[in-house]
């Protein structure tokens, strides 16, 4: 072993993690106050439809899956203060008009008939786009600046990835028939295009933006 | 989607029938295959016991589903606030654990049901749990729910525990006493939240306390829960004591289950 004494360098060869990030205190901030919101729309809407969904399996993931949304918008809360934003409910808002208008469309199903439109839209729209705006969130944030987001985001993720296969499944087994396969494909076409109208779930630059290619040849 | 659902509502598939609680709760004849028309303690010597603790154990697994449905609904049902018709952003936290543990616990009791020889809708269903947490006041909800039904749940598994213990059945005290500590959690979350909720107004800390009485009462099954020697189901003072209840609170319980036991035996007795 060397000597306790000897000189070593602060970081160590194998750890390259940069200053720099792609967001401000301000930024960061904004963002994660809107996954707050999110957050909160989709564990209400989980907890209200258990009691609308007839399938037994569907019913108890739902329950799980609830409490998965909440504990996000409790790590999300508690960052806010963090990130310099003493009043947490300022900031925990949706982006834009367009994304209330996906969640109101999302949460709309309501007949125990309609457990594929309820799935579809939470599983096949709504969290493959979290996903992706977390993903790109934590791919771009300063590793060390913004360290304790980061771990709040790949928690947030491990449980977005699982759920998002749980619910696939889900609906992958209550569709039996092309007219099944018809409603599911509708129904994600018109929750997708409201989510791409507000820009995804932290509003535009969700997933950021792509360069102009002028820019990149420059 | 609306809010506040009906119990009518409820979705279900098609092995589950449902019939009314005051029905069955009102009805003197014994029901030996429920178990509710036989007064004794649920021991594993008794020739019925089995069927007792099947019925019980269905009963359990229907009130769990509601408890989920319940817990679930209080996420959806009210807007973010402390008015009487508010929930607290906390307060929404704790009922999508709830709803956590509570579909935990149906998966523990269908597994369960098939241990014990049980199918899904052997037994009816009384959406009772759920619509005593159809109160428009979330403090009402939780009072209801959480402490008196969810309070009725810690004596029902410790008595279920206690008869898994007899009989020598490791699987069903296991289970039974991992759903107890969870039991505790959820009366513990009713307490804490009457208490935080109607600090500064007594007038709904009563309504309340109120609310909870009369669900108490009405779901004592008739007496069945008490602290009677052969009571079915034993009060669990030590357990309600962890959630956060007084002495004094309990023995309020134990009365009125006392109370109960006794209008039941005169309705019997008018019946012939």
């Amino acid at each position: 072993m060397a000597a306790p004494s000897k000189p070593r360098a602060a970081f160590a060869p194998w750890d390259r993690r940069e200053l720099p990030g792609a967001f401000t205190v301000e930024e960061s901030a904004a963002r994660v106050g809107h996954y707050k919101w999110i957050e909160m729309r989709l564990f209400e809407a989980l907890g209200g439809w258990v009691a609308t969904v007839p399938e037994l399996d569907v019913k108890m993931r739902l329950g799980t899956h609830c409490y998965h949304h909440a504990w996000h918008a409790e790590l999300w809360h508690k960052r806010l203060p963090e990130l310099r934003e003493m009043n947490p409910d300022r900031l925990a808002v949706p982006p834009n008009a367009e994304l209330e208008a996906f969640v109101d469309a999302m949460t709309e199903p309501e007949a125990p008939e309609l457990t594929i439109e309820k799935l579809v839209g939470v599983y096949r729209v709504l969290i493959p786009h979290k996903i992706a705006a977390y993903t790109y969130h934590l791919n771009n944030t300063s590793t060390i600046t913004d360290a304790p987001t980061i771990r709040s985001l790949r928690f947030a993720l491990q449980d977005e990835l699982d759920d998002w296969r749980d619910g696939e499944m889900l609906i992958q087994s209550l569709i039996e028939s092309a007219d099944d396969v018809d409603r599911a494909i509708a129904h994600q076409a018109k929750l997708e295009k409201l989510m791409v109208a507000a820009g995804g779930i932290a509003g535009d630059g969700s997933i950021g933006s792509q360069p102009q290619l002028d820019e990149v040849s420059a | 989607m609306k809010r506040n659902l009906p119990a009518a509502e409820l979705a279900r598939d098609s092995r589950f029938s449902r019939v009314d609680f005051m029905e069955r709760a009102r009805d003197p004849r014994p029901m030996p295959s429920e178990g509710r028309g036989d007064r004794a303690a649920l021991t594993p010597d008794r020739t019925n016991a089995p069927e007792r603790a099947r019925g019980l154990m269905h009963g359990i697994f229907t009130g769990e589903i509601q408890a989920l449905e319940g817990a679930g609904r209080t996420c959806w049902d009210f807007p973010l606030g402390t008015g009487s018709d508010e929930a607290p952003f906390e307060l929404k936290l704790d009922m999508a654990r709830q709803c956590w543990d509570e579909a935990r616990h149906c998966e523990i009791s269908v597994k369960l049901g098939d241990w014990m020889g049980t199918e899904i809708g052997e037994f009816a269903e009384s959406p009772f749990l759920y619509e005593a947490a159809c109160n428009p006041d979330p403090v009402l909800r939780l009072t209801g729910v959480n402490r008196a039904l969810e309070g009725l749940a810690i004596d029902v598994f410790n008595t279920m525990r206690e008869f898994g213990r007899l009989s020598g059945d490791p699987v069903l005290t296991f289970c039974e006493d991992w759903m107890l500590a969870d039991e505790v959690t959820h009366v513990k979350m009713g307490s804490d939240w009457l208490r935080r909720l109607t600090a500064d107004d007594p007038d709904r800390r009563a309504r309340a306390l109120e609310f909870q009485r009369v669900v108490d009462k009405l779901f004592s099954l008739g007496g069945v829960r008490g602290e009677d020697e052969d009571s079915p189901i034993k009060l669990a003072r030590r357990f309600r004591e962890l959630a956060g209840f007084a002495d004094e609170e309990i023995d309020e319980i134990a009365e009125l289950s006392h109370q109960a036991r006794e209008e039941l035996r005169a309705r019997r007795a008018a019946v012939g």
